[in-house]
């Protein structure tokens, strides 16, 4: 009986022990010289950057930029034909805990419309070999719990993106991968995520969130990487971005598609 | 692995799809084979053998052999249901190799593909018997070789949603796949199975080697005695079972080796 507590007492201080070290870790994402070729579309020619912990990072870019298939090549979806991407030093691939480190929201990641939510998030858990009770947890955490039991196929797409968020957040990770997670979400669901998504950069997480939606970034992230047509066109703090003289909007334009031969030169002056 | 097993497990329980799996058994058993008992083979045209010889009882539990396209259907919309509602990133995100998935969802598939035949047989084994009685006539075979032959069948529907599983896995597209396994087995195979010269291969299609499983030659037996061709020839049993579970095997492989290198876009 009393080795017994003993061992109950040990159980529970090296579980408390590791949760201290856990919220320590941290993990950086570094994108570096990323290309792809979808067939006869170079969707990505050269995207470096790097989404440092404690900071919520805004990837930029118009449609078809390259904003999706670089974060598809960060969790090893797809495959580069050149250049690595890495979180916290290793391939997504190489994760020993891949949704115990790294939490992704694609507009790939469905679910099927016939399971309840519940039944979605308990799959999720099983495949990822977490605790059934982070479940209710993420439920909880994102505002879906009073849907839960109810299926897939009668939620709206402000409820879906929710759900998406729930099942990454299922392993407690310490990265967030965003792709334009504000789809569908309305004006109070906007606020809400760009909340959540402070207080988990606040707690050491690192944020990459996509956007082709300048004004959807501008009060939500730390740093920015602009891409358009497969390249990172700047990188750097958003303060310093706007530092810039011109408006948000017209800098973006500037140092986008719309950017002329001249603008584009002088753009590549900035990054160097 | 384990967890990988129980990921997919609960996936499948947390869908419709094991009730599906289990009423459709239960009609594709009992229903086929009860309406052929309870009409009676010999009043069929042209009059087959009755239910009191060993050859009535074959035709009318084999003939369920001609539904085994539902438990591949059953795998395959299955599998590509991930594709469908786009929850294979998802699923790749969580167990980045990708080959564990796949395995997994063969062995997942595979025991339901048995609970399918196991379903589907039992219902076939009293629809035979029940309607036997109801027509007052002696089973043409003792029971023992009925069980035996109903095992067989068993075995096939587990090998069938074993393959729909991995044509399912190689197309993705839910309509491309589906018509792959309605194409073949309804009507490539067929087609094979009159070509003079090439239907000497038939045994060793998935479609003969079900028939010399299940002892089923009616078919190709019906064919030979319209067309000027020697039959399609069946093996042995052993043989058929073997050749199914090559032909599960490869699917398998294939299954599991093709999507590693895949980009999901």
């Amino acid at each position: 009986m009393i080795i017994l507590t003993v061992r109950t007492f040990s159980l529970l201080s090296f579980e408390y022990a590791t949760e201290g070290i856990r919220s320590m870790i941290t993990a950086q994402i570094e994108v570096s010289g990323l290309a792809k070729r979808l067939g006869s579309v170079e969707a990505v020619r050269d995207v470096s950057f790097v989404a440092a912990p404690g900071r919520v990072t805004g990837l930029l870019g118009p449609n078809g930029a390259g904003k999706s298939t670089t974060m598809r090549m960060l969790l090893g979806l797809t495959r580069p034909d050149a250049g690595t991407a890495l979180v916290g030093g290793r391939r997504y691939r190489d994760l020993a805990d891949p949704t115990g480190t790294v939490g992704a929201v694609l507009d790939l990641a469905g679910a099927h419309p016939a399971m309840t939510a519940r039944g979605h998030l308990r799959s999720y858990c099983a495949l990822g070999a977490h605790h059934v009770e982070r479940v209710e947890q993420v439920a909880e955490l994102t505002g879906i719990s009073e849907y839960l039991d109810r299926r897939v196929g009668s939620y709206s797409t402000g409820m879906r993106q929710r759900l998406a968020l729930a099942t990454a957040l299922l392993g407690d990770p310490r990265v967030l991968v965003l792709d334009e997670p504000s789809n569908g979400l309305d004006p109070a669901g906007i606020v809400w995520l760009r909340t959540f998504l402070r207080g988990f950069a606040a707690n050491g997480g690192t944020v990459l969130l996509s956007s082709h939606v300048l004004t959807e970034l501008q009060h939500g992230i730390d740093d920015l990487v602009l891409i358009d047509r497969g390249r990172t066109t700047w990188t750097g703090p958003l303060a310093e971005f706007t530092e810039r003289g011109t408006s948000l909007e017209a800098a973006f334009l500037d140092l986008t598609s719309a950017a002329t031969a001249s603008v584009i030169s002088d753009t590549e002056g900035i990054r160097a | 692995m384990i967890r990988l097993l129980r990921g997919e497990f609960t996936k499948l329980l947390a869908t419709r799809l094991p009730l599906w799996t289990l009423v459709s058994a239960a009609l594709c058993g009992g229903g086929l084979t009860g309406l052929l008992a309870l009409i009676g083979p010999e009043n069929a045209t042209p009059p087959l053998p009755g239910l009191d010889t060993p050859e009535g009882v074959g035709i009318v539990v084999g003939m369920s052999g001609l539904l085994l396209f539902v438990p591949a259907l059953i795998g395959t919309i299955a599998v590509t249901g991930e594709y469908r509602h786009r929850t294979i990133g998802t699923t790749f995100l969580t167990v980045p190799k990708r080959g564990r998935v796949l395995a997994a969802k063969l062995v997942v598939f595979g025991a339901l593909g048995a609970v399918y035949g196991l379903v589907s047989s039992l219902f076939a084994g009293l629809a035979v018997v029940a309607g036997a009685a109801a027509r007052g006539s002696e089973l043409g075979v003792p029971l023992g070789d009925l069980a035996a032959l109903l095992a067989r069948l068993a075995l096939a529907a587990a090998v069938y949603m074993v393959l729909g599983v991995a044509i399912g896995a190689l197309a993705r597209n839910q309509l491309l796949a589906v018509g792959i396994v309605l194409g073949y087995f309804y009507f490539l195979e067929h087609v094979l199975m009159i070509v003079p010269g090439v239907n000497v291969i038939h045994p060793f299609l998935p479609g003969g080697a079900t028939a010399a499983l299940t002892d089923f030659t009616f078919l190709s037996d019906a064919i030979a005695e319209q067309l000027p061709i020697a039959a399609a020839s069946t093996t042995t049993p052993l043989v058929g079972a073997l050749v199914l579970l090559g032909y599960a095997a490869l699917a398998a492989w294939l299954a599991i080796a093709i999507p590693l290198r895949r980009d999901l876009r």
